[in-house]
């Protein structure tokens, strides 16, 4: 009797009832969205970053993470990512000679960081070629040809074949000047790193790098980086560990770039603070409805005291209504949000109109949503303690009064 | 046998800064069967001795037996689980459950008391026969008269099966075909069950009909007539 009395209570005054529900419902279905919308924006920075910058595991020399000095390299690169690149749970592999330099045109000069690559292996591993959005791919036709970003293009008044200049240290130390010719202009969607980076062959870079030196040094084995993409990142660890060795710097995405795992770690908090949030702001909401529904049948509770229904029984009466109003709007409010994120997490939510604020931080402009499946039992049990403790003070009243007074309220 | 013994009842509101003495020291006995009104004018106490007979407040002062038993050393719990088995109560303004059918508030305190539900169903049925509702039994006391709510009232009282009935100015808000309706049902009850009826009135037409008549004036005992 108790369970059905709180029931038919609830849906005394369907208009309040179904207001309050209505804000539950969009509580949760705006938990779900604001989880959807952040979580899908934190995965396609680290996706974005895994692709096009970081990958999963890269392999320097020890010291040249700190200083990027480039006589630093690494031993036979290209016959240990041969190795590396046999393994089943690695997808791709890519050598990489590093340098940092000048680049200047007839309009501009700008700080740079040069990434020598082996187009092939960038393709996989990067996929760079997909990034270009005017121009070729290294035709591979002629030497010095550099790829640059579309926004560097704009800021060093130049297009498609116009001659750019790199000033580099070499191996020796010394300063290198080369001529390069833009063959191709890309776009990563990632402003600061299409800013600061250009490509370069590797082979092109190499030679530049031992100009000044003596000839015991074979361009073709210097080598900087070895980045490597797998089929699933659970195996990152044991990888990592495996192809380990005491001259070589092994670190994972998370080691490189310590702002992704900053960002996955909020993943795991992103629904609890904005569900935390919204579910603080309904308490009250819920505490006003159940102590106005307490206040304004006093004397109904007095009488109900009176003939003998305990302060237990009374408790619990006050106590259901409220979980059985998060009941009802619990599911309504996760219908829509499931059905939003549906749409929006296979559509996406195009946000172009501020795609060169998104592109700062690295973003892209189309957020898919994407809501962890834990969430979606999580949100239940956020509503039921909700109500429960939004009940309890309504609930502590009722029992509180004094059948005798109360019976005699008006 | 006394039903219901008080001895020196003293019942003071607002002891520490403007007492108002609204009992002093009432004794009264009022034995099984009977069917007593307590009359007397407003703030006369009628209703303030109502409530500590049927353990809804505590007296300041006195002791007051139910069944032999002292209901003022009863803790609050303990009082309202006595009221559950003891005392059917009959308010003035109804005070049915809106949310429950009629047959639903006849059930309700012999669910609190965990009957069974054969004995539930044929409680309610014998009782809203008796008030005379068996036709009512699904509507909601939104659907009732006045004199409807009160009968639903009256047999939600007498369904626990209580030792006696209170019933605090039962007629205040009928017309007087409800109120004869209402006082006919309760004498019948009264003769064939030997129900014990104890009322608080103003209304003429109750103290007529009623077997004894105990007056209050400020407090006090001041009349106590049998008409046997």
């Amino acid at each position: 009797m108790i369970p059905i009395l709180a029931w038919r209570n609830l849906w005394r005054n369907p208009t309040r009832t179904l207001v309050l529900i209505g804000a539950i419902a969009l509580g949760v279905w705006a938990g779900l969205f604001m989880t959807g919308f952040a979580t899908g924006m934190i995965k396609s920075y680290i996706s974005n970053a895994i692709d096009q910058i970081v990958s999963h595991i890269q392999i320097h020399h020890p010291n040249f993470s700190e200083d990027h000095d480039v006589k630093f390299m690494l031993d036979q690169p290209d016959q240990h990512a041969a190795e590396i690149a046999e393994k089943e749970e690695v997808k791709a592999v890519a050598v990489r000679t590093l340098a940092s330099g000048m680049i200047s045109s007839a309009k501009g000069a700008r700080g740079i960081r040069v990434k020598g690559i082996n187009p092939a292996q960038e393709s996989a591993v990067t996929g760079l070629d997909q990034r270009i959005v005017e121009g070729d791919y290294f035709a591979g036709k002629r030497k010095n040809e550099i790829l640059i970003s579309r926004a560097l293009a704009k800021k060093l008044k130049v297009k498609i074949r116009s001659k750019l200049v790199l000033n580099m240290q070499d191996l020796e130390g010394e300063i290198t000047p080369a001529a390069f010719r833009v063959v191709g202009i890309f776009h990563t969607g990632n402003k600061p790193f299409d800013e600061g980076h250009v490509f370069v062959q590797r082979k092109d870079l190499n030679r530049l790098l031992t100009l000044t030196s003596a000839e015991t040094v074979d361009p073709s084995m210097i080598g900087h980086e070895i980045a490597m993409l797998l089929h699933d990142t659970k195996n990152i660890p044991a990888l990592q560990s495996a192809i380990s060795k005491p001259d070589w710097e092994v670190e994972n995405y998370k080691e490189i770039s310590p702002d992704l795992e900053l960002y996955e770690s909020q993943m795991e908090f992103v629904s609890t603070i904005y569900l935390s949030i919204i579910m603080l702001a309904l308490t009250f909401g819920i505490i006003n409805t159940m102590l106005m529904a307490v206040l304004e049948r006093i004397r109904e509770l007095g009488m109900l005291m009176g003939i003998g229904m305990n302060k237990l029984k009374v408790f619990l009466m006050i106590m259901l209504e409220a979980v059985f109003l998060g009941a009802v709007a619990a599911p309504i409010g996760l219908t829509l949000g499931v059905v939003t994120i549906y749409f929006l997490g296979s559509s996406g939510l195009d946000l172009s109109m501020y795609s060169d604020s998104l592109e700062m931080y690295g973003m892209s402009p189309i957020v898919y949503f994407d809501v962890p499946a834990k969430v979606y039992w999580q949100i239940p049990v956020f509503v039921a303690c909700t109500a429960i403790l939004a009940a309890l003070y309504p609930a502590y009243k009722a029992i509180k009064l004094k059948p005798v007074e109360a019976i005699r309220k008006i | 046998m006394d039903v219901i013994k008080t001895q020196g009842v003293t019942k003071v509101y607002n002891p520490e800064k403007i007492p108002v003495h609204a009992l002093n020291g009432v004794d009264i006995n009022i034995e099984e069967g009977e069917f007593t009104a307590i009359v007397g004018p407003s703030g006369s106490g009628k209703t303030t001795l109502l409530n500590i007979i049927g353990g809804l407040d505590r007296p300041s002062d006195g002791e007051v037996f139910v069944g032999g038993q002292d209901i003022s050393q009863l803790s609050d719990n303990q009082l309202i689980d006595f009221r559950k088995e003891y005392i059917g109560f009959v308010f003035q303004a109804y005070n049915l459950i809106p949310v429950l059918t009629a047959k639903e508030n006849v059930e309700f305190v012999m669910l609190l008391q965990k009957r069974s539900k054969e004995e539930r169903d044929q409680r309610v049925q014998e009782l809203m026969d008796s008030v005379g509702l068996s036709d009512k039994m699904d509507s909601r006391p939104a659907q009732l008269s006045g004199g409807q709510q009160q009968r639903v009232a009256v047999a939600r009282a007498l369904a626990p099966k209580p030792t006696f009935i209170l019933a605090d100015e039962p007629t205040a808000n009928l017309d007087s075909k409800s109120t004869e309706n209402l006082l006919d049902i309760m004498a019948r009850l009264n003769k064939e069950e030997n129900m014990t009826f104890v009322f608080s009135t103003h209304d003429q037409r109750v103290i007529d009909r009623a077997r004894r008549v105990v007056t209050l004036v400020d407090g006090k005992i001041s009349q106590d007539e049998r008409r046997d």
